[in-house]
């Protein structure tokens, strides 16, 4: 970590992943056609789109759970698509992700939910750093209390702040959110957001954020891309998009 | 003719979805025998399966023997055969109806958790959250489950056997006046290693089946709640149909082998 | 993780219970079947094991001590069947036990049973000893003995009746007999015949008399299935009343042999009979005896139809009677 800190200061705007022409179709329905997108260090890159547009298909094929029909995808200089299960597992340890809807273990406490993505990184761990882990990532996210308690005993929010504390606790380079806010009352959801801006000067993550919540957009991203007829339709800051004259991005800002 | 095409479609459907299971079992034996092997989540499946369905199966054993022994009775009766009562329940429910009851009993308590719950799973994306976090879920929750079942199942249908004996001879002790003793006594001269053992082997497919069937639906299972109610409801009723089918091919091949 | 723990604990206690009633399942089927403990290996060589299986029981004095453990077929007249005795039982079985295959109930299976030897012996089986034994062959050998033994004297008893009931009509016509010659020499050949029916009945009674001892002979097959003495007795009886007739048939027949030889050597026989008075009354008592002869062998065939060893031949054979009588019509 203390080397890739330095790597960062030095080296300004470095690639973290970086997609070029993606293809991806379901049988009939192309999905994803001719797809290029950067993130860089320390972005938080906001992919906004319509529902169905592609968004999970896209961060899927970017995570592994999807092959991609044509295409490049490289993480941190690694081009999945060429990787073993192996070498997978070692680069998705670099990467956290905030499932939609949280995706907690319903069967597990709170405590075993969190240790679940340690499991993997026994060799690194002994049983007082996985308790110190633990401890850590749920007080980032405030929720110390609910060490024993089951997921279905927590509120929304909470399950996706604890959600955000286990896609946090390998300390990882990037992180993935897909929809972190739906689903939640609108305080709730700017509590989320605050958290993710925390975490992101905490650990200094770069973030790709798939949403389409106009108010989280504006409040975390440095850059949006706009998802939009199977491909990269727009790309700016948030001033820039939302002042667009093109009334097929304005819509997205409505 | 929409008749014939729509048997047609059923067929083909039918056949896809045998093909996708022969293929689900195979890579569950291929990932069987690959490390790592998920100890701990098995021994919870194992809890999860054996302890929590032994009260069912205890009451449902118990009560297949009081009621099939009520029911026998009076017809042993009449040709003055109370005393074959022993044997003869013995041997039909170790042999055949303690193994296919209790093991329909376990589909549905098991098949159908394990069809709600990897349906559910699936459906809020824990099994991607699973593979995102270098787990491999096949391994996590198909392996662990299948293997639990196929393990439990025998032990669950051995267990309702003897309740399902202790209250037959409970009728034969109270309605007639047979001691516990000669009750065991007789049922053990009545069976053979030819009715226990091909009963046990039979459970260990049963099951196989129900933890297979199972899993197959819930991994499979489409998005949306409905998918999910749909996973538990057809891993039942095809379990339940594949358990008398492999019965039926216990039966033949055991007929072949014991004479 | 406390949990976790007692979660532990309650899935063994679960594991073991199972496995314990599966083990004690299989110990007390095996048990059953003595595949465990210390036991003996005995054989005994049978003609027909009359469906024996394997895991049959044996039983000594009505007590399950063993189990059929192989039944291979030497040749085609012994079947070795080997079965396994509890060691703890073989001090009180003797060595010249014998072995017999008989049904277990009506419906039951097959069983072994070992019945001590008639005689007083000290000495205890040991593992590998092969046992006497009783075939249901043997006792079908023995009935086809006495089935021919039975023909010859229902023939016997039925050439008598004819020539009993001739000898009463030339009563009537005893004139007839006396005038004419041709119907002498009808007398002498019947005569002849008696002579040879009587015989058969010797040999009959010889027979049964040789069967009668082979009851007696010590050790001897039918001399277990007879030890039961009453019925023996009985069939004793019953050779000795025939023999007694038999007898009796044989004096008469040298009788009337006589008298017809009388009777060709003189030219007249109208003469002699009306000049011997004396030879008329040897006739007539001559007759009487052929007839109560005739008669106790009659009731002997009778006693002998109601003993119960021999009432179930006797059946059999009037029902092939009757099917062969119905066949005919």
């Amino acid at each position: 970590m203390d080397d890739l800190s330095n790597n960062r200061a030095t080296s300004g705007r470095t690639e973290v992943i970086s997609i070029k022409g993606l293809y991806k179709s379901f049988g009939e329905n192309v999905v994803l056609d001719d797809f290029n997108m950067n993130i860089y260090e320390d972005e938080n890159l906001v992919l906004m789109g319509k529902s169905g547009s592609g968004k999970s298909v896209l961060i899927k094929c970017v995570i592994g759970l999807m092959q991609p029909d044509k295409g490049k995808i490289e993480v941190l200089g690694k081009d999945i698509t060429k990787l073993g299960q192996q070498e997978m597992d070692e680069l998705r340890a670099e990467i956290g992700f905030l499932f939609q809807g949280s995706a907690l273990y319903d069967s597990m406490t709170v405590r075993e939910n969190l240790e679940f993505p340690l499991r993997r990184h026994r060799n690194k761990m002994n049983g007082n750093r996985t308790k110190d882990l633990v401890m850590e990532a749920l007080e980032n996210v405030g929720l110390a209390h609910t060490l024993d308690l089951m997921p279905a005993e927590l509120s929304g929010g909470m399950q996706r702040r604890v959600a955000l504390a286990r896609a946090l606790i390998l300390k990882p380079k990037i992180i993935f959110y897909d929809e972190p806010t739906t689903g939640l009352d609108p305080i709730t959801a700017k509590e989320i957001i605050l958290l993710m801006l925390d975490v992101q000067k905490k650990y200094n993550t770069s973030s790709l954020i798939i949403t389409h919540d106009v108010d989280c957009a504006r409040v975390i991203a440095n850059r949006i891309i706009l998802l939009y007829e199977k491909t990269n339709y727009a790309e700016g800051t948030f001033t820039e998009l939302s002042t667009s004259p093109d009334p097929k991005v304005k819509a997205f800002f409505k | 003719m929409p008749g014939s095409f729509s048997i047609a479609a059923n067929a083909s459907s039918f056949f896809t979805e045998i093909g996708a299971l022969s293929h689900f079992a195979g890579r569950f034996f291929k990932e069987l025998f690959s490390r790592p092997f998920e100890f701990r989540e098995f021994l919870r499946q194992c809890y999860q399966m054996g302890n929590k369905s032994l009260v069912l199966v205890a009451i449902t054993g118990f009560i297949l023997g009081l009621v099939f022994t009520l029911q026998s009775r009076p017809t042993l009766m009449e040709f003055g055969a109370v005393s074959w009562m022993p044997s003869m329940i013995s041997i039909s429910i170790v042999r055949e109806i303690g193994p296919v009851i209790i093991a329909l009993i376990c589909a549905g308590r098991i098949g159908s958790s394990i069809g709600a719950e990897l349906g559910s799973m699936k459906v809020t994306e824990q099994i991607d959250a699973m593979e995102v976090s270098g787990t491999n879920p096949f391994k996590f929750l198909v392996v662990t489950r299948i293997f639990a079942a196929t393990l439990m199942l025998p032990i669950l249908i051995l267990i309702g056997d003897f309740v399902a004996l202790v209250g037959s001879a409970l009728v034969e002790n109270v309605k007639g006046d047979v001691s516990f003793l000669l009750y065991f006594n007789q049922v053990f001269e009545a069976l053979e290693f030819s009715d226990l053992l091909p009963a046990t082997v039979k459970s260990f497919f049963f099951g196989f089946a129900i933890g297979l069937v199972g899993c197959f639906k819930g991994y499979n299972s489409n998005k949306g709640t409905a998918g999910v109610g749909k996973a538990a409801n057809s891993a039942v009723v095809f379990t339940s149909l594949l358990l008398f089918v492999i019965d039926f091919i216990a039966v033949f091949v055991s007929d072949v082998i014991y004479g | 993780m406390k949990n976790s723990n007692s979660q532990n604990l309650r899935l063994g206690i679960f594991i073991i219970a199972g496995i314990l009633i599966f083990v004690a399942a299989v110990y007390f089927i095996g048990n059953r079947q003595h595949l465990f403990g210390n036991n003996a290996r005995i054989s005994s060589v049978f003609k027909s094991v009359n469906g024996l299986q394997v895991g049959n029981n044996v039983r000594y004095a009505g007590v399950n001590v063993g189990t059929v453990r192989d039944i291979t077929i030497v040749n085609d007249t012994s079947i070795l069947v080997d079965f396994i005795i509890e060691e703890k039982t073989m001090p009180l079985i003797k060595r010249n036990s014998v072995a017999t295959i008989s049904s277990d109930g009506l419906v039951g299976s097959m069983i072994i049973n070992l019945t001590p030897g008639e005689e007083f012996s000290s000495e205890t089986i040991r593992g590998g000893d092969t046992l006497q034994s009783i075939s249901k062959v043997a006792t079908a050998d023995m009935l086809t003995t006495l089935n021919t033994t039975n023909e010859n004297a229902a023939l016997l008893t039925a050439d008598l009746l004819k020539i009993t009931a001739a000898i009463n009509e030339g009563k009537g016509t005893l004139g007839v007999l006396i005038r004419d010659e041709q119907m002498a020499q009808d007398i002498s050949s019947s005569m002849a015949e008696l002579k040879k029916t009587t015989q058969g009945a010797a040999i009959t009674v010889n027979k049964l008399n040789r069967l009668i001892s082979q009851f007696d002979m010590e050790n001897s097959v039918a001399g277990v299935l007879f030890k039961d003495t009453l019925p023996a007795l009985k069939v004793k009886e019953v050779i000795v009343s025939l023999e007694k007739s038999a007898g009796e048939i044989e004096q008469m027949t040298s009788n009337l042999n006589k008298f017809s030889e009388e009777i060709i050597n003189n030219e007249g026989v109208l003469d002699y009979v009306l000049h011997d008075s004396t030879l008329v009354e040897q006739i007539n008592a001559t007759l009487e005896n052929a007839e109560a002869a005739s008669k106790k062998l009659d009731e002997n065939m009778q006693a002998l139809q109601h003993n119960i060893l021999f009432r179930g031949y006797f059946k059999r054979q009037a029902r092939i009677k009757a099917r062969e009588e119905a066949k005919r019509d």
